[in-house]
């Protein structure tokens, strides 16, 4: 018994470390090129190494500010989706009424229709109005296609949110506000967290919907990728995504953790 | 509930308050004149008086939309320009990197239809179908060219610069850099006594080395393959000359001969010219991971960007055929609803300056574009042993400058990349 568990723990052990390989190994691609240069067929492994393309990343003051940029877009995009999405999707999640299936294919239409036909009339209505060019603009924009997922998200944790908890605390006394930040939000925090994450993922990664309405006057990190990807350099096209998988990562590991902690309480508080 | 529904409205104004404040700092840190300087946006400027323009200019950001694909040219842009611009007229440099500059040519447009008396765009690096587009379009800024003070090193009797692919300048776009067309082989695999110098002598070393040569798919973004073609087009159907005016006739007599040409070379290519690479970029990767012997290039430093770049081994040397190599200009223009005109006539007059001129063409600066000026025009003796001195120092991975200069010939009119694109698909490529 004991050796079938000892079989079974290596088992895992090694699907364990098979997997973190193949997660790592397009990372590790990546950090070869953008550290070395003519790295050129049949050279097994780069041989010239260099510090270069990540200094001339780095000075370039667009980079970072293009970085920054795109996570202020974000963290707006994630706040206001989520604001939008909330009561929608408590809604859609909790009633049931005429019309709901006409209400669900209304918000999931931004899903399958191209960007580029929401896009290019898009920038024209913005321009007239003002806000093309502008990070009010993009961020506009970038709500289209981040609103379903946060929508779907959030309906389907309040498909399961039992409504009595916040009659019960009606009853105990409580103020609608305090109903609200203490019982409804903090049962739906998970799917919050989970919500946020997508929002800010789609936004992060937009290069399309932000090309056309920021019209070339909000730079972020995909739009410089988009254009050295045109030139074809390894060095700097590897360079560049490794900046650009660096926040999600982050967003994704603090997320984890908040999560995992969360899970946690909620196990001791039942 | 209602007080839930008044803190939504309320947070929602609160962010979209905050936003845009920060878009409005934003474009007032890069777009100051939009508000302040009414006239250059009316299009008022005198353009006789530099001076009234270097001062409408002072304190200007000039958006310039330009390919990004080079991090050396783009390191070179900033570099150059940008120091200088702001250092002794006071403008800032935004440089727009763009995947393709029809994207900007999209924005422009964009613009017009929604009536936007002032875009986003000031200056953009085009020229070919993009410049065509936006004069057919009427959203050029127009009779500024010739009165740049530096226009006056520009030959502008040269039918190379006053024609763009054919289509009358007219002043609506200065010119920036040259280019001709060369090929690319690398010292160490190569040796340079067997290069070919005639397309005929291509075919055969083609077909004695099968598999180790390839040209680029002409076509949209297939540029360099077109030109190529059109060398082709030059050699196998009477010279050069002929091909600058249109003539239906003329390209139905040659045309056959091309395709002969061609089909003929196709079975030589690189798995055996079934597929063919759609770009430089894809080239370049080929002929660096020893997949094929010969690259393409449009650059005066010939091999030197893609060796800085490091794209290429640095044994990588340029060569030329004996004739035929089609040479021509690129240039800048100006959206007709550009914000900051002034500023981006300063631009485009600094480009032309023959320090600036003498720059680009170093390699080790990373630009690697010849010259848009006349060297001869230039009277101001040390800008004249600049630009000789850089001329000189092209090194090894560049064509000598009286190769360059024997093999140069003009573009073809503008109607032939068409024709010879559509009927290379359909003759070469799908036969």
């Amino acid at each position: 018994m004991s050796r079938y568990n000892q079989m079974k723990h290596t088992f895992t052990y090694t699907l364990r470390i098979l997997l973190y390989l193949i997660l790592i190994a397009p990372l590790l691609l990546f950090a070869a090129y953008a550290f070395s240069t003519r790295w050129f067929f049949p050279q097994p492994f780069p041989v010239e190494w260099t510090m270069g393309t990540f200094q001339r990343a780095i000075n370039d003051s667009r980079t970072l500010s293009s970085m920054a940029q795109g996570v202020w877009i974000a963290f707006l995009v994630s706040i206001l989706s989520l604001i939008l999405a909330l009561p929608t999707a408590r809604v859609l999640g909790l009633r049931k009424f005429r019309g709901r299936q006409l209400a669900w294919l209304l918000l999931f239409l931004p899903t399958v229709i191209p960007p580029l036909a929401v896009g290019m009339g898009l920038n024209i209505l913005f321009l007239r109005i003002g806000l093309a060019g502008t990070i009010t603009g993009v961020v506009l924009a970038h709500i289209i296609p981040t609103l379903p997922y946060t929508i779907f998200t959030l309906s389907s944790a309040f498909a399961r949110f039992d409504e009595n908890y916040e009659y019960q605390a009606l009853a105990l006394g409580a103020s609608p506000w305090q109903i609200f930040l203490k019982v409804t939000l903090r049962m739906m925090t998970p799917s919050l967290v989970v919500a946020t994450l997508f929002a800010f993922l789609i936004s992060w990664s937009q290069y399309l919907l932000t090309l056309l309405i920021g019209g070339g006057q909000v730079i972020t990190l995909p739009i410089l990728l988009f254009s050295a990807a045109s030139g074809g350099n390894p060095s700097i096209i590897a360079m560049l995504s490794l900046l650009f998988v660096a926040p999600p990562v982050m967003v994704i590991a603090f997320t984890a953790r908040s999560l995992n902690q969360h899970g946690n309480e909620i196990r001791e508080q039942y | 509930m209602k007080r839930f529904v008044f803190l939504l409205v309320v947070l929602t104004m609160l962010l979209a308050a905050c936003a845009p404040s920060v878009a409005i700092s934003q474009s007032a840190a890069t777009n100051p004149p939009v508000t302040a300087d009414a006239p250059t946006v009316a299009g008022e400027l005198d353009l006789n008086n530099w001076d009234s323009v270097l001062a409408a200019a002072k304190g200007q950001t000039v958006n310039w939309y330009i390919w990004g694909g080079s991090d050396s040219i783009n390191a070179f842009v900033d570099n150059f320009y940008g120091v200088a611009l702001r250092e002794r007229y006071g403008i800032t440099l935004n440089r727009v990197p763009l995947a393709d500059t029809a994207d900007a040519v999209n924005q422009v447009l964009s613009e017009k239809q929604a009536g936007k008396e002032i875009g986003a765009v000031d200056l953009i690096w085009i020229n070919g179908e993009n410049f065509f587009t936006l004069k057919q379009a009427d959203m050029l800024y127009k009779d500024w060219a010739q009165q740049l003070p530096n226009s006056q090193y520009v030959n502008w009797e040269n039918p190379a610069i006053n024609l763009d692919f054919g289509n009358p300048v007219e002043n609506m776009e200065s010119p920036w850099s040259s280019a001709q067309f060369q090929f690319i082989y690398d010292s160490a695999r190569t040796n340079a006594n067997e290069l070919p110098r005639s397309y005929a002598e291509l075919k055969d070393w083609a077909c004695a080395h099968p598999g180790r040569f390839t040209y680029i798919a002409p076509g949209p973004g297939g540029f360099l393959g077109t030109r190529f073609a059109k060398g082709a087009l030059y050699e196998v159907g009477g010279g050069a000359e002929q091909w600058l005016n249109f003539d239906q006739a003329l390209w139905d007599q040659w045309s056959p001969e091309l395709w002969k040409y061609f089909n003929e070379l196709e079975p030589c290519l690189w798995r055996n010219g079934e597929t063919y690479p759609k770009d430089e970029s894809e080239l370049v990767n080929l002929f660096a991971n020893n997949e094929v012997d010969f690259s393409m290039t449009n650059d005066i430093t010939g091999a030197g960007r893609w060796i800085a770049d490091g794209r290429m081994p640095k044994t990588a040397r340029a060569f030329v055929f004996e004739k035929y190599m089609i040479g021509d200009f690129n240039y800048v223009s100006i959206p007709l609803n550009a914000p900051n005109k002034a500023a981006a006539l300063v631009l485009a007059n600094l480009l032309l300056e023959p320090e600036f001129q003498a720059a680009q063409i170093l390699p080790e600066n990373g630009f690697g574009l010849g010259y848009a000026i006349d060297v001869d025009r230039v009277t101001d003796k040390t800008a004249q042993t600049a630009l000789q001195n850089a001329a000189a120092k092209l090194g090894d991975s560049a064509t000598p400058a009286s190769d360059l200069a024997n093999s140069l010939v003009g573009d073809s009119a503008a109607e032939y990349p068409n024709l010879l694109e559509q009927g290379w698909q359909e003759n070469v490529l799908q036969k």
